[in-house]
């Protein structure tokens, strides 16, 4: 078995964190370009390779139909929910997508837990590169609000990525904990998380106990279409309206130019949470120079709606809580968006208190989860996650009325039974709708999913059907069907609304070859064979240069034996084989290393005085 | 797993059986005693049991909440990613039975609610409809003003004189929710000394009856109320 990992699988960013054993403190872990924030962004090339992170960023400048940012916001949705933000985001999606959306990145389509699977991959690359060990294993962290056609995409997207996905934690849970550990504060905590894409805020209550400490979720609320990106879109508007306006000129919001907007916007947004303006330039060709200055003052009148949309959620989340703001001892920000100053002041004003904002609200999710993700693993638990399931579950009944059967708010693992009989004489199926959300009716609520019960023909009201549906650790749905006038168990074929079913996922395993080994492997044979080479390199040209008075006759005889295994080693793809052999070349050569040294630093040295030094 | 917690009392009603494990015998623990495995629910459970609580209607919040976290501690899946699935399993089964159980004995209503159910005086989820006698006049009172305010706001009149006569009247109601929420109270003290003196089933019954009968009560005025203000918000 490999390594265990904590990730945050972000709109915008994705991170992975680890537990480090010797410190016993969570860490994030750092990708090539040395940041460990690797942006959500996927994009695939002319020759089908897929590119993610910074250089698949750097494409939607470049190769903007062939790449995809905020892909988090199609997870667990259908075609017509995205109607909307179809005319916001350039996403392109495929005309064939059913109950699955797929997206088209040149010539292929996608579905939203594959692109998600990419950027997965990516991150467990870098833990991979970093332990020099496989890793299989990991927690994954969702907004709190997500539902469950978002959870279930959000695990196929960790199956697909070679991920056994050991809990799906809420994001503001995952935070608290890190928070917490850092703090070692008790009582009630309100996290407020505003990121790229998804807002939550969740109310805690941390408990001592003689087993260990306790985070407790008492209510969580929040909104999973309402982040930067929104903020983002507003100064686009505002740009896009103005060129178009003065110049004549319409910016296609899926083109490239667009992008180039966009990136310059979104450093504008970051400069204003210190400076109290900044200058927006953008190059219209021929037309001149679209210059503009955008001021604090202006910027924050611009988002106030998208700031005060999250106060209504806050509110409910603390209602539910049965807590007034001034029960809450501690508020906390997490998310790149609580870096705004009106964001912090419209926490602090709600909250009547100054919010934490301590511990990089980048990376602390990620942190929690890794610290999660430990405990797990190592079944040494030291703290218990209490969560909640956000939404509440119902069934549908007669007249498209939804009876709830589950409040929002439960503790989970929740469950719920309920008997179903027949309504005509010789009916062999029943129905059930499976429902999320709080309003009344089904057609307003999130159709999660269907299935129907057999039972033999008989009499009207004979049949007794028991149904158990129980939301797991995860918050997604299991449901369980008895027949109590037989004993049958029955088992229930739920038919995903807005998902991929079981065969779909194993298909898609089987399409991508499992990756998780190979893909391991052969890094680490091309990493081996470069060592390799560099070494061999080394080797040969100290050789070619040391006199026989440097190197004796069976020294030299012996670190050639040993090249030429490592040379026999290279032609094959063992790369521990290899490591093996490098080692030994190491080995050989140690004696040759330390003459040649000594003999390069007596040749520095000459000449020069000691106080050179 | 360590078996450091002491074993629940044996709970009510429930049979004894064996271990899956160890075939020793158990009885409605959550573990068993001489191998520390988690233990399936046994039918017929109910929430005061699980709790090893006495099916008594006052209970300590502070309390609860402490049995709550200890068995969380426990129960809960956490404890058993490693285990075999059919522990995973039974996790899964015994926490989200705590959850419930949680949830529903915490609020006294709910927790007044599932006991009559429990004992079969209530069916889940039946409430009668029809008016308490001695509400009669008010509640017709009350569905005149509400048919005048729509009237009012269709025809598009003076709404502010009726919304205050509503106002009123939504006062009124949640009153009486407040007295019938004490009655309750006291017939929950009542069944509790009862249950402490080991009275005769004929007193329990007289009792649980009373407690449906104050339930549908309150039932109604609750929807009378909530029906109020949603037509007060909507004027």
């Amino acid at each position: 078995m490999g390594r265990v990992v904590g990730i945050d699988l972000g709109t915008t960013y994705s991170l992975i964190a680890y537990m480090d054993e010797q410190s016993g403190a969570p860490r994030t872990i750092s990708g090539p370009y040395g940041s460990s924030l690797c942006p959500s962004v996927v994009s695939v090339d002319a020759k089908g390779r897929v590119i993610v992170g910074e250089d698949a960023r750097n494409r939607l400048l470049t190769e903007p139909e062939r790449t995809i940012y905020s892909v988090k916001r199609l997870m667990g949705r259908g075609v017509v929910d995205i109607q909307d933000e179809l005319k916001i985001f350039p996403f392109r999606i495929d005309a064939k997508s059913d109950n699955v959306i797929r997206v088209v990145l040149g010539d292929k389509s996608f579905t939203a837990p594959e692109i998600s699977a990419y950027i997965l991959r990516e991150l467990k690359s870098w833990a991979e590169a970093y332990f020099k060990e496989p890793v299989d294993r990991a927690v994954i962290t969702v907004p709190a609000y997500f539902n469950d056609a978002q959870r279930q995409a959000t695990k196929d997207a960790g199956r697909l990525a070679g991920l056994e996905v050991l809990r799906l934690v809420n994001e503001p849970t995952a935070a608290a904990l890190a928070y917490g550990l850092h703090k070692q504060k008790r009582g009630h905590v309100a996290v407020y998380d505003f990121g790229g894409g998804t807002f939550d805020i969740s109310i805690l209550k941390l408990i001592s106990t003689t087993e260990g400490d306790i985070y407790q979720v008492l209510a969580t609320n929040g909104d999973t279409h309402l982040g930067g990106d929104d903020i983002d879109n507003a100064l686009m508007d505002l740009t896009r309206n103005e060129i178009k306006a003065k110049y004549g000129v319409e910016l296609d919001h899926r083109g490239e130019d667009v992008q180039t907007l966009r990136k310059s916007l979104i450093r504008a947004k970051h400069e204003l949470s210190t400076a109290e303006k900044t200058l927006v330039e953008y190059p219209l060709g021929a037309k001149g120079m679209y210059s503009r200055e955008i001021t604090r003052t202006e910027f924050e009148k611009l988002i106030a709606p998208i700031v005060a949309r999250t106060m209504a959620p806050a509110k409910m989340a603390l209602t539910d809580a049965k807590l007034t703001p001034k029960q809450i001892d501690e508020a906390v920000l997490v998310g790149g968006s609580t870096r705004i100053p009106l964001v912090r002041k419209t926490v602090g004003d709600f909250f009547e208190r100054v919010p934490h904002s301590e511990l990089d609200p980048d990376e602390v999710v990620a942190l929690g989860a890794a610290v999660q993700a430990d405990i797990l693993e190592s079944g040494v638990k030291t703290m218990l996650l209490l969560d909640v399931t956000p939404l509440s579950l119902g069934i549908e009944t007669m007249g498209g009325v939804i009876a709830k059967i589950i409040p929002r708010n439960s503790t989970i693992p929740a469950s719920a039974q309920e008997m179903f009989t027949t309504g005509v004489d010789n009916q062999t199926a029943i129905d059930v709708h499976v429902l999320q959300g709080e309003r009344e009716l089904a057609k307003d609520c999130r159709s999660l999913a269907r299935f129907q019960l057999k039972t033999p023909p008989g009499p009207a009201g004979l049949a007794r059907i028991e149904v158990k549906f129980l939301i797991d650790a995860n918050g997604i749905l299991q449901v369980a069907a008895k027949d109590l006038r037989t004993n049958d168990q029955h088992t229930v074929e739920v038919q995903p609304s807005y998902g991929l079913s079981d065969t779909e996922i194993e298909r898609m395993l089987e399409e991508s070859i499992d990756f998780a080994e190979q893909d391991f492997a052969a890094r680490q044979t091309i990493e081996a064979r470069t060592e390799a080479e560099s070494i061999l390199a080394a080797t040969d040209k100290a050789l070619k240069n040391a006199g026989a008075n440097v190197v004796a006759v069976d020294e030299r005889e012996t670190i050639e034996k040993s090249e030429t295994e490592l040379r026999t080693a290279m032609a094959g793809n063992d790369y521990k084989l290899m490591r093996e052999k490098i080692d030994a070349l190491n080995a050989a050569t140690e004696h040759l290393a330390e003459v040649l040294m000594n003999g390069a630093l007596q040749t520095a040295l000459k000449g020069k005085s000691l106080d050179e030094f | 797993m360590p078996l450091s917690q002491p074993q629940t009392k044996r709970a009510e009603g429930v049979p004894v059986t064996s271990c899956w494990n160890c075939k020793g015998a158990v009885s409605g623990t959550h573990f068993c005693a001489a191998c520390g495995k988690i233990q399936p629910l046994p039918p017929g459970m109910d929430y005061f049991a699980f709790f090893a609580m006495p099916r008594k209607l006052t209970i300590d919040p502070a309390a609860l909440e402490g049995q709550f976290h200890m068995l969380s501690w426990k129960l809960h899946p956490d404890n058993f990613v490693r285990a075999s699935e059919f522990e995973r399993n039974l996790s899964l089964e015994r926490s989200s039975e705590l959850n419930d159980a949680y949830r529903t004995l915490r609020d006294p209503l709910t927790r007044v609610e599932y006991l009559l159910e429990f004992l079969k005086v209530r069916k889940e989820g039946t409430t009668k409809q029809q008016a308490p006698s001695e509400l009669l006049e008010e509640v017709f009172e009350l569905n005149e003003s509400l048919d005048e305010l729509r009237d009012a706001r269709a025809a598009g009149g003076d709404v502010a004189a009726l919304r205050g006569r509503l106002d009123a009247a939504a006062q009124n109601f949640q009153a009486k929710l407040t007295e019938v929420d004490a009655e309750l109270g006291s017939l929950g003290t009542q069944w509790d000394a009862a249950f402490d003196s080991g009275a005769d089933d004929a007193k329990r019954s007289a009792l649980l009856a009373r407690m449906s009968e104050v339930l549908n009560r309150r039932s109604y005025i609750r929807n009378l109320v909530d029906g109020v203000q949603k037509e007060i918000a909507a004027a």
